[in-house]
């Protein structure tokens, strides 16, 4: 597992989604890149339930169940600001007898999808981000495998993005800023994932709000 | 072959020995033929009896008496000499067909060459040293009187003394750490790890360094069954190429006579592998080239450049 950087590339001006995606992946090819198949990353958000809150009344916590199909056997689990648990496949099964306690949020599934690409040593993949039927946005992963240490490698990284995302190229991930020569972890990849589908969802709940304006 | 292997071996014993195994084959099989033949015919079932017994028992005292004899001639007889220097390949000479597969011949015949290569090399660059271009007094004019050394004895240096070199290096740089094992036979082999960058097993020969292979911080170093993995390239082409670098190096850094000034060199140059994702290239200023950062480290300033961009 080497040091991953998740950002999120504006859609481009006068254009679509599909159309955004296909000039990056042109852009990569150009570069060098090779397919190597694709790529799936999904979340589901869970409440707990008002019965467990008790007689305090504090706010309900919000978990997320993330699968990524770079680790297909695993299944990780997280808060917001919290701990991040790794576990295998049958978490899902246990989330569903864990049903009084965790209440899955409606509507509440976004995921990612699209291809990988390898371009010597760094794995780039660029996705489509989808709540229910619609794309909202694209997700750019990029993991340089041979570094495991974040803050070594960040001025490398950077180069490599700017040459391909140009000026949307994102600044360093609040992750890299927490752990100092700690080893990277693909925990740290899914707490990255889980923010940007957090502010694709806030991007659209601006935009709802402003629809019954216009 | 005899003339090699006969430097603990007492020859008369063998011979006598030889013959004592034919002799104890020889009373075995009278055994065997005795009790094949069962009893002989006498007129009461007790002497038939009687006499097969005494005959059996006399037939089993010879086979007794043969096996000690044998037994005292094999104490006599010594065993091969251990410090045979071609070890486990002397067994090679007990290859029946010699015409087709001379391969004992041949490498006595090499290793006797490289010997003499060696020694000859030393004192070449024995002689060389005392006609130095340099210009200021070197204590190597000196080595007239150290020059006439009968045999190579770098080549074959205890291994306590490696161990001993290998730890000082070790306590040398704190943030490398160099773990030594030896796995197959004398040669050492170590585990040198770069703080959280890389991971390099080094192979070598006595004091000289044979080959390197240099991985990721997290890739698998050791085999299915736990030894180390000495053959299996690094997944990554960053450390692929730093592995054509290090091969360079061993071959750059080289002192035939002070093998442990090689290797603190190899060390020092393979250290300033620590900052190998945050040097930018000093000729170029950047990070990327084709992809891979700057994996090319001077042999004598340390600095970091590109394959491609280095002088």
């Amino acid at each position: 597992m080497g040091v991953t950087c998740v950002s999120q590339m504006p859609v481009a001006e006068g254009k679509n989604v599909q159309q955004t995606v296909e000039l990056l992946t042109r852009k990569l090819e150009m570069l060098g890149a090779e397919k190597q198949g694709t790529f799936c990353v999904d979340c589901e958000t869970y409440h707990t339930a008002a019965s467990t809150l008790g007689s305090q009344g504090q706010a309900g916590k919000l978990m997320y169940v993330m699968h990524n199909s770079e680790y297909p056997l695993s299944c990780f689990a997280l808060f917001e600001n919290g701990p991040c648990l790794v576990a295998d496949t049958n978490f899902d099964v246990l989330m569903v007898k864990l049903k009084g306690f965790f209440q899955s949020a409606k509507a509440s599934k976004i995921e990612t999808r699209g291809t990988r690409y390898q371009y010597c040593d760094f794995l780039v993949k660029v996705g489509t981000v989808t709540m229910g039927p619609s794309a909202r946005g694209i997700s750019v992963e990029v993991e340089y495998g041979p570094c495991v240490v974040a803050s070594d490698c960040w001025s490398l990284l950077l180069e490599f993005l700017q040459s391909f995302l140009g000026s949307h190229t994102p600044g360093a991930p609040t992750v890299f800023g927490n752990r100092h020569d700690a080893v990277y972890s693909p925990a740290d990849t899914m707490v990255q994932y889980m923010e940007l589908f957090n502010k694709i969802r806030k991007q659209q709940q601006v935009i709802e709000k402003r629809k019954p304006n216009q | 072959m005899a003339d090699v292997l006969s430097v603990g071996v007492n020859l008369e014993a063998f011979a006598q020995a030889i013959s004592a195994i034919q002799a104890l084959r020889s009373s075995v099989s009278r055994v065997f033929d005795c009790l094949k033949d069962g009893m002989r015919n006498k007129e009461t079932l007790e002497g038939r009896e009687k006499a097969f017994i005494a005959h059996f028992q006399d037939n089993l005292h010879s086979v007794n008496r043969d096996l000690n004899e044998l037994e005292r001639l094999s104490n006599l007889v010594g065993k091969p000499s251990e410090n045979h220097p071609l070890h486990n390949s002397g067994l090679l000479s007990l290859d029946p067909v010699q015409d087709k597969t001379p391969l004992y011949s041949q490498l006595l015949q090499a290793y006797k060459w490289s010997n003499k290569l060696q020694y000859h090399a030393g004192l070449a660059s024995g002689l060389l040293n005392q006609q130095s271009l340099k210009r200021s007094a070197n204590q190597m004019g000196v080595s007239a009187k150290r020059r006439p050394k009968a045999q190579p004895t770098t080549l074959v240096l205890p291994p306590q003394y490696v161990d001993d070199v290998i730890s000082r290096i070790d306590r040398m740089f704190p943030e490398m750490s160099i773990h030594l094992s030896r796995p197959n036979g004398t040669s050492a082999m170590l585990l040198v790890t770069l703080g959280k960058v890389l991971k390099v097993i080094v192979v070598m020969r006595s004091l000289f360094i044979d080959r390197t292979i240099v991985k990721g911080y997290n890739e698998n170093v050791h085999t299915e069954d736990g030894k180390l993995d000495i053959w299996s390239k690094s997944n990554y082409q960053v450390f692929q190429k730093v592995t054509d670098h290090a091969t360079t190096a061993l071959l750059h850094y080289q002192l035939p006579q002070m093998p442990d000034v090689v290797v603190r060199s190899f060390m020092t140059w393979l250290r300033s592998y620590m900052k190998l994702f945050q040097a930018p290239c000093q000729r170029c200023g950047k990070f990327l080239q084709d992809g891979l950062p700057p994996t090319w480290r001077d042999f004598r300033t340390l600095e970091a450049f590109h394959d491609t961009c280095r002088q």
